[in-house]
């Protein structure tokens, strides 16, 4: 269920609905069976020698060469675009999408069109070594044409917070800008790791986490956003249901009564996914208010602002814990 | 066509058989309709359900099992009946008045047009629920009178250009679709794409009641003009010089349809594969004559989105399945049997 995860998250950050109903086919393929159970782990690998190419895995279990020098980039994801700059190679990115929106020299850059129907046309006339992609359902649309055109594609599908930072030093890795990669993370982790210390003594709390009232998306077993909330002091009450973002029955949703709802909303998605869901209006979140409105750009983009969105969610879940810490 | 002329007459027999056949397959709806409320993704007691069911207060089900059955499960099945009650009596009709067996609301642009006409409301009437049939009735409308019109020739509308016609119309529209999409309002254009592949759940009870009686009266105003339909299969000018009055029963079928098609897009969007298959799964169980096929596909139509929608909600619980794909995963090699076996 590698694409309806990643593909899912994204549809929050397009306007075009266009792009919606190619999504939803996507959705379907995937839910017809269209799985990749991919190799996790992703690692560079021996310098190729002459030619000065390197090897990497990326994150779909494919084998992408790269040069030794990476002096061009095309990010086709706002969470991408977010790392190739934290990772200090923003100045090489010549090509991104219309969601890419941060930080704000993103917006500068050449629009290659948006996630799901990116321009193959400008972006071979922008001529980059390497395009980021971040779902592998998306690159049937086109590696091979940039394969024909010797551009490499690297796709990213972190399942867990470790997982986002493997991406993030792997990326560095790519760029040759391993050490600024690593700085971001070590940062990234401590903050992580001082989290876990101030909510170590709470007692975790049901959580749904809304995707998207109507209809009911949640997270499931295979997003990072399931660990995410586990981090934050909860136990997300969607953790077992198979795939990254399944469409969830509302019996289901109104049998799970979680302690708590959140909401990602507002930031680039406005006032989209404000509301609680029908079906759980008569939750233990609802009728004791713990309903938590999170900035969907930090939970959304599994990038370096992801620690942001993790630390909102658990203050906002356990704001006891850090009244003490403070 | 050989065995027409028995059921061009009035004979003794067929109101009987109507009445049996119906009332069998009614008996069939209800089992499916109060196993649809036994099912579901979450478990409820079956016995404290079927008590629950016959509306008395104390059946030892909590206040959640209770919430799950009367706010979630009954709204949805009872959607899914009335759904496919619309979509399948109007397929019937449009076959035999068109005489076409590919004659069906997605095929003719009807469900397209119904689909504009919704987005339409959306679009500029968002806050008036009642806009919403009623424009996606005015779409239905407008897209089965253009594709009769293209289709049209001297001799009626042929088969084949009844097809091409239906396919223009329906790629015209679908066009349409994807243009005002790209206008309307980021915040609504997801629920909306889901909206457009068939989605029953969450509807109104404003709607659901809409969509349950229209499709009881649509079909029955289908079922009255039976005979006049029946005549109509043998072509319109045959038709005429039997005392039909063509133009009459062309319109009220046309208008009886597209309500149905209507309601039921405007209520759950588009699910496929109903209008074709039901009405034809009957006429090869229980022969042609409309004053059967009707009401019978009207009534079969209603039972196999239940049990679609059934499956849909169940098989990979507790997450859900478009019930377009189940209706078509059922309908086709129910259809293909039927047709090698007949």
């Amino acid at each position: 269920m590698l694409g309806v995860g990643g593909i899912f998250v994204f549809t929050r950050h397009l306007s075009d609905l266009n792009v919606r109903i190619a999504i939803v086919s996507l959705l379907l393929f995937c839910v017809l069976g269209l799985s990749s159970g991919c190799n996790r782990r992703t690692t560079p690998s021996r310098d190729i020698a002459e030619s000065g190419q390197r090897e990497f895995t990326d994150e779909a279990g494919r084998k992408v060469r790269v040069p030794g020098n990476v002096t061009r980039i095309v990010s086709l994801a706002p969470n991408l675009t977010e790392i190739v700059y934290a990772v200090g190679a923003g100045n090489r990115l010549v090509g991104d999408t219309e969601y890419c929106d941060y930080p704000a020299e993103a917006k500068q850059v050449a629009k290659i069109g948006d996630t799901m129907h990116p321009s193959i046309e400008r972006i071979i006339a922008l001529r980059p070594e390497v395009v980021l992609v971040s779902t592998a359902s998306q690159l049937e649309v086109f590696t091979k044409q940039l394969d024909e055109q010797r551009i490499a594609v690297f796709v990213t599908n972190p399942r867990s917070l470790e997982e986002v930072f493997h991406s993030i030093e792997t990326l560095g890795e790519l760029f040759g800008t391993r050490d600024q990669a690593s700085v971001v993370v070590a940062d990234l982790r401590k903050r992580a790791v001082t989290l876990e210390g101030a909510i170590k003594q709470v007692k975790p709390l049901k959580v749904f986490y809304q995707v998207s009232g109507e209809p009911l998306y949640t997270i499931g077993r295979e997003a990072y956003l399931t660990d995410l909330v586990r981090r934050a002091g909860g136990v997300s009450v969607t953790a077992d249901v198979p795939g990254a973002f399944p469409r969830f029955s509302d019996e289901a949703a109104l049998a799970a009564r979680p302690d708590a709802i959140v909401l990602p909303t507002g930031g680039s998605m406005g006032a989209a996914n404000s509301t609680v869901a029908t079906p759980l209006k008569n939750s233990p979140a609802v009728l004791s208010n713990r309903i938590y409105k999170i900035n969907d750009d930090h939970l959304s983009r599994p990038g370096p602002r992801l620690l942001d969105g993790l630390e909102e969610m658990a203050r906002a879940l356990h704001p006891e814990a850090f009244k003490q810490t403070q | 066509m050989s065995s027409s002329s028995q059921f061009l007459d009035p004979a003794r027999g067929t109101f009987g058989r109507t009445v049996f056949v119906c009332g069998l397959l009614l008996l069939a709806l209800f089992v499916v309709l109060v196993i649809g409320a036994v099912v579901g993704s979450q478990r409820l007691p079956v016995t404290n359900v079927l008590c629950a069911l016959t509306l008395r207060s104390d059946c030892g089900l909590s206040s959640d099992q209770q919430a799950i059955l009367f706010d979630i499960r009954l709204p949805r099945i009872l959607l899914a009946g009335a759904v496919g009650m619309c979509l399948a009596s109007a397929g019937a009709a449009y076959q035999a008045l068109l005489r076409n067996p590919l004659a069906e609301p997605y095929l003719l642009g009807v469900s397209n047009g119904a689909a504009v006409g919704t987005m339409v409301a959306l679009v500029f009437f968002g806050a008036h629920e009642w806009s919403r049939p009623v424009m996606a009735f005015v779409g239905a409308l407008v897209a089965s009178f253009a594709v009769y019109q293209l289709a049209r020739s001297r001799a009626g509308a042929s088969p084949e250009r009844l097809i091409l016609a239906g396919v223009i119309v329906t790629t015209f529209l679908s066009s349409a679709i994807v243009f005002i999409t790209t206008l309307m309002d980021a915040t609504r254009i997801r629920s909306f794409t889901f909206w457009l592949l068939g989605d029953l759940s969450g509807a109104t009870t404003r709607l659901l009641t809409i969509a349950v009686v229209v499709s009881i009266l649509g079909s029955a105003v289908l079922t009255a003009y039976a005979r006049p339909l029946n005549l109509l299969m043998l072509g319109e000018r045959d038709a005429f010089d039997l005392g039909v009055e063509v133009g009459r029963v062309r319109l009220i079928v046309f208008l009886a349809a597209g309500l149905l098609v209507g309601t039921s897009v405007a209520s759950s969007g588009s699910v496929g594969y109903v209008g074709l298959v039901v009405p034809h799964l009957v006429r090869l169980s229980f022969g042609s004559d409309n004053r059967l096929a009707i009401p019978a596909s009207a009534i079969s139509g209603a039972a196999f989105v239940v049990v679609a929608d059934m499956l849909a909600r169940t098989l990979i619980a507790p997450r859900e399945l478009p019930v377009g794909a189940i209706t078509a995963l059922i309908g086709a090699p129910l259809f293909i049997y039927l047709l090698k076996r007949g």
